[in-house]
């Protein structure tokens, strides 16, 4: 297991073991940060514990153990009343537009009128241009894309400093993705701000996460830096000879050595892509995707 | 918990206004049957506790926006006692909806000469009056009643959930304390003094019908919505506090 360092900036999430009990499943010592100025994209598989520990930072379950902190506040807090300061700086997005359906678009904005005092009713008009989102439309009445854009849109008008987005670019379209990822990259460049994405959707985190973080069966698996990951690390498709040459070798030390077996090959998880390249000219080994990664993680072995 | 009260009133605006429509539509069948328009108010009032508690209940499980909320700057305390908030005033707001569209019928048909009667039955009158207050009070203390039986149930359970148990709790609630007090034997000749009751019954009924009994009639049923929704929002809050949403 690896983990990224984020002592060095402010830390706006911070996950100091969390825990929880469920029948049949269990958050177990879910322990990263995320820092200003980052976007950290949070993977895993389906009930691998992703929403669960989104709803333990926001307050939104009480721990069996850990704790969480948001903005530096205790996340137990944030579900008392002193706790409404703090998430006045938090944009929330869940997988769904999150509102009763007959609700019509002008009315969401005026339920979040209510709620923060922040609220910018101008910049969700400007975001309701962007997006080209009817006003006058029910909530029911929309697409999926246009329920996400629409959160999204809430969650970016109130002043947020910190947003945490729970499969938010589920359902868009990949041109709709792409200008949500760049909304996204507006509002981290600002100052003090930072993003904390689950994803299903790799190729996002590619585009935008600084660093990835994995959790499976509830617990972290992985927390590297994405660059870490897609710049230096590389997928060798061996064929068997070149696999045992590999772990001959000890250019990976064995103990390291992550491979995967196809129908047609071997992939194996190279730490240095380049250094790989100078010893092993004639094994093809490709730029490492996050997709790749956490394929070779969660469903590699080790030799 | 103003903030929460906002929202839960802007969620439930539209629907408050189809069920002033709806009650005016019972209430038209209900008049024509009772021949007076007494009951109006009353219609309005319970309609607007008890649907208002139910449909409430019915958003917070639609589209998770429950959990959602507690996202935005409220705390679940601040959602409790909003939803109370928000049941009372459609309540009030029903009863005086109601009031007022009496007492326009009364002035149309004193001004006014209304076919089949009309003017006649609607013609103003103490006595009507004092029903309708009685009744839009007597609808008030109901409906409070049902409203703090369901809410703290809704709390606990979600909507979905509940409708399950409500049927049988709310016949809990009712029928037990008879079977109990038939199965003591506390209502057999001689253990109560049931005619010193009845005659006590009879002479408050008597005196409910007094100006100045609708009024103290009036009082009471304030006081008694006011502290059995007090009690059920207390309820309601630990209830809250410790579920699992």
């Amino acid at each position: 297991m690896s983990f990224a360092s984020s002592e060095s900036a402010d830390v706006l999430i911070k996950a100091s073991g969390l825990t929880k009990h469920y029948d049949g499943f269990s958050l177990q010592g879910v322990t990263f940060a995320v820092a200003e100025g980052e976007v950290v994209g949070f993977v895993g598989k389906n009930g691998a514990g992703k929403s669960t520990t989104i709803k333990a930072l926001l307050g939104l379950i009480k721990l069996d153990g850990g704790a969480g902190a948001v903005l530096g506040h205790d996340s137990a807090t944030l579900s008392h009343p002193e706790g409404a300061r703090i998430k006045e700086q938090v944009g929330v997005v869940f997988d769904t537009i999150s509102m009763p359906g007959h609700l019509k678009v002008s009315e969401v904005a005026r339920v979040y009128e209510c709620a923060f005092a922040t609220w910018d009713q101008r910049a969700f008009q400007s975001y309701l241009g962007r997006f080209e989102l009817p006003a006058d439309k029910a909530v029911k009445d929309l697409s999926r894309g246009m329920g996400m854009k629409l959160s999204l849109a809430c969650a970016l008008s109130h002043g947020a400093q910190l947003l945490i987005l729970d499969e938010a670019t589920a359902g868009l379209d990949p041109m709709a993705r792409d200008e949500v990822l760049d909304l996204l990259r507006e509002f981290v460049a600002e100052p003090g701000r930072a993003v904390l994405m689950s994803s299903h959707i790799t190729s996002d985190l590619d585009k935008i996460a600084d660093r990835v973080v994995c959790i499976d069966a509830g617990r972290i698996v992985f927390d590297r830096y994405k660059d870490e990951i897609c710049d230096q690390m590389g997928v060798a498709r061996c064929r068997v000879a070149d696999f045992e040459a590999i772990a001959a070798s000890s250019i990976i030390p064995e103990r390291e050595l992550v491979y995967l077996r196809h129908d047609y090959g071997i992939d194996v998880l190279v730490p240095d892509r380049f250094a790989f390249a100078e010893n092993f000219p004639q094994v093809p080994c490709d730029r490492m995707t996050i997709d790749d990664y956490l394929a070779l993680t969660l469903k590699g072995g080790v030799r | 918990m103003k903030r929460a009260f906002l929202i839960e009133m802007t969620v439930l605006k539209s629907y408050v206004r189809q069920l002033v429509g709806l009650g005016f539509f019972v209430s038209i069948f209900v008049s024509i049957g009772m021949q007076r328009i007494v009951s109006v108010p009353g219609v309005l009032t319970m309609m607007m506790f008890m649907m208002g508690s139910m449909s409430a209940a019915a958003y917070d499980e639609q589209s998770g926006w429950g959990l959602f909320r507690l996202t935005m700057p409220v705390s679940r305390r601040d959602v409790v006692l909003a939803r109370y908030g928000v049941i009372l005033s459609l309540g009030v707001v029903g009863a005086l909806v109601g009031l007022v569209a009496v007492a326009v019928l009364t002035v149309a048909a004193t001004a006014v000469e209304l076919p089949a009667g009309l003017s006649a039955a609607l013609a103003f009158s103490p006595e009507n009056m004092q029903a309708t207050l009685f009744a839009s009070m007597f609808c008030m203390a109901m409906g409070s009643t049902i409203s703090s039986i369901v809410t703290p149930i809704y709390f606990r359970l979600g909507q979905t959930k509940a409708t399950q148990y409500i049927p049988m709790i709310v016949l809990l609630i009712f029928i037990v304390p008879f079977l109990v007090l038939g199965g003591t034997g506390v209502l057999d000749a001689g253990s109560v003094h049931l005619e010193g009751i009845m005659r006590v019954l009879a002479e408050v009924l008597a005196f409910i019908e007094t100006p100045a009994g609708v009024a103290a009639f009036s009082g009471a049923a304030l006081v008694f919505v006011l502290a059995v929704l007090g009690i059920s929002a207390t309820v309601s809050l630990k209830l809250y506090e410790s579920r699992e949403l």
